[in-house]
């Protein structure tokens, strides 16, 4: 029975990750990495493991996919088209790292041997989760949320970036489309100019305005 | 695979048949009652036709949506379109199988296969609270995709909206679940219950957490994308928002959604904070193995889900709905920091023994 649930989550987990690459429509790349992630908390829970196929579902199917999925909505990118891939040395690397990969689980599979009288252990169940977190790992653990904590304030600094900009214009990664009065008040351009710039201060340049106001220093 | 178990496995699907039929035929009442109430409180009738005082009328409905044209999109992604309401449903009706709804049913007689005892639950999970939130988590796709593969730009936008807000509010849904935990010392939602039986029943972890219960009602309230958190389908300016192009029976499948989330979250408010099954003194007056008393147990439980679905509907009816930037600062500047607030005290008071 459990042998049969583990060849059915291991194919579906398997079969989704073949689907994430294939996939050429960016939507149903993420639909079966969430498929992965399904499986892969269904074969945790198989290995007695509750907490951590739990928190699998809802960090990484429930938070972070559903973040990804948001982003391709919000960015409606469109179905990547086929082009030529340019193979070159990635075939031979290909083949030489599934080499190492099948050697290594041949290799595993060989010396290891399965020992069936193994006696149940409690590494997945939460309450061990939790004590070792907190006692033994406790360093690596607030390491880690200091970590995270960087990248949360990092992301809130670039988001809020403000620069030479007034909150109403609009900025375009390689072309910026401002009114120049909107860099500079006082500046006489007064109609919207299009420029094939990657930064403000370049447009703000070719615009011949002297010096940029910056926003946040009033 | 021996008879035994065999038969084990057979029970488990008729409990999951039986429990899926309750809630459904409850869910089927809910809307009538939404529409009945909902009339008293705007001072008109709501259906009364059909059978008794209206009591056909979520059959007569059904029906009606059955026999409807179902109508797909030209431009729509055909298989995620399919996929979405699917996905709705079947999230919403998972997380059924886990609460339990009664304590032990204590039978006079040994049946074979069976036993004496019938735990009143259908699936007994260690990290059943969990489940229960990972399962919800993963509902927010079924609302995403569908707005995504309408094609329409009322259905995108309201998928944009119900997925920012829907991951919002599950941060302080989960926070506001953590200060029960503590006091419960499990994520088992039986022994959670019964941390509560204290007391002659009435050691409710609403006396102890009161804060976290406010907090879990309103995060719940925007989880099930209800008013005045609906704006994923706010009529007056998405149309009818992720189900704009969603008709017949695809359309139902999400209202029954809708509801089935309300029901289960009203289940979990129950489970965590209202003492679950516990009636109190009812053990004390029908005596803890009596049939009764598991009887008026489960009623009690019945009557907690009740109440709040009443309070889901009244809400409705009374309050109007948020604008979006209003909605995303409550739910960051004010529930967010209000549920890691109610886990500070909770621990505080754990910790020097008061609680």
């Amino acid at each position: 029975m459990l042998v049969l649930l583990f060849i059915l989550f291991g194919g579906l987990a398997i079969g989704c990750a073949v689907n994430v690459v294939a996939q050429r429509n960016p939507l149903y790349c993420a639909i079966s990495l969430i498929g992965v992630f399904v499986s892969l908390a269904s074969l945790y829970l198989m290995l007695a493991a509750p907490f951590i196929a739990a928190v699998q579902i809802i960090v990484y199917a429930g938070a972070i996919m559903v973040l990804v999925v948001f982003v391709i909505m919000l960015l409606n990118v469109e179905q990547d088209e086929r082009r030529q891939i340019r193979v070159g040395f990635l075939v031979p690397a290909a083949v030489v790292l599934a080499g190492l990969l099948i050697g290594e689980v041949a290799f595993f599979l060989w010396s290891v041997s399965p020992n069936p009288t193994l006696p149940p252990s409690d590494i997945g169940l939460t309450s061990s989760i939790g004590t070792n977190l907190f006692t033994t790992y406790l360093l690596p653990f607030e390491i880690t949320s200091i970590l995270l904590l960087m990248a949360i304030v990092g992301a809130m600094t670039l988001a809020h970036r403000t620069g030479v900009l007034t909150p109403n214009a609009r900025v375009i990664p390689g072309a910026q489309v401002l009114a120049a009065s909107e860099i500079d008040p006082s500046s006489s351009h007064e109609f919207p100019t299009t420029l094939a710039t990657g930064s403000t201060t370049e447009a703000a340049r070719i615009l011949e305005i002297s010096s940029p106001r910056t926003p946040d220093r009033e | 695979m021996d008879s035994q178990a065999i038969i084990d496995i057979v029970l488990r699907f008729v409990a999951i048949t039986v429990v899926f039929t309750i809630v459904l035929l409850i869910v089927a009442y809910t809307v009538l009652a939404e529409r009945r109430v909902l009339g008293l409180i705007q001072g008109r009738l709501g259906p009364n036709r059909v059978g008794y005082g209206g009591m056909l009328q979520p059959f007569a409905d059904l029906l009606k949506f059955i026999l409807k044209e179902d109508i797909v999109p030209d431009k729509s992604t055909r298989f995620i379109y399919f996929l979405a309401p699917v996905i709705a449903t079947m999230c919403a009706l998972m997380t059924m199988i886990v609460y339990p709804f009664g304590p032990d049913l204590n039978l006079p007689a040994n049946i074979p296969y069976i036993g004496s005892t019938i735990p009143l639950v259908v699936a007994h999970f260690d990290v059943g609270l969990l489940y229960v939130l990972g399962v919800t988590s993963v509902g927010v796709y079924g609302i995403a995709l569908a707005g995504w593969s309408s094609n329409n730009k009322y259905s995108l936008m309201g998928g944009l909206r119900s997925s920012a807000q829907m991951i919002s509010y599950e941060l302080a849904l989960g926070l506001s679940l953590i200060g029960p935990i503590l006091l419960a010392g499990s994520l088992d939602l039986t022994k959670i219950v019964e941390t509560q039986s204290r007391w002659h029943g009435s050691a409710w972890l609403i006396l102890f957490t009161p804060i976290s219960f406010i907090v879990y009602l309103i995060a719940a309230i925007a989880e099930t994308n209800r008013v005045p958190f609906d704006l994923p389908e706010a009529e007056t300016e998405l149309v009818a928002g992720f189900h704009t192009e969603y008709s017949a029976m695809k359309f139902a499948l999400f209202f029954l959604a809708e509801y089935i989330n309300m029901f289960t979250v009203s289940m979990l408010a129950t489970t965590i904070f209202l003492g679950g099954w516990n009636v109190p003194f009812a053990e004390d007056i029908f005596g803890r193995n009596s049939m009764l008393f598991a009887l008026v147990s489960a009623i009690g439980f019945l009557l907690k889900i009740i109440f709040f679905l009443f309070l889901y509907i009244w809400i409705r009816g009374t309050l109007p709905r948020f604008r979006f930037d209003q909605l995303m600062n409550f739910g960051w500047k004010f529930l967010l920091p209000l549920a890691l607030f109610s886990i500070f005290l909770t621990a505080t008071l754990i910790f020097f023994n008061v609680l």
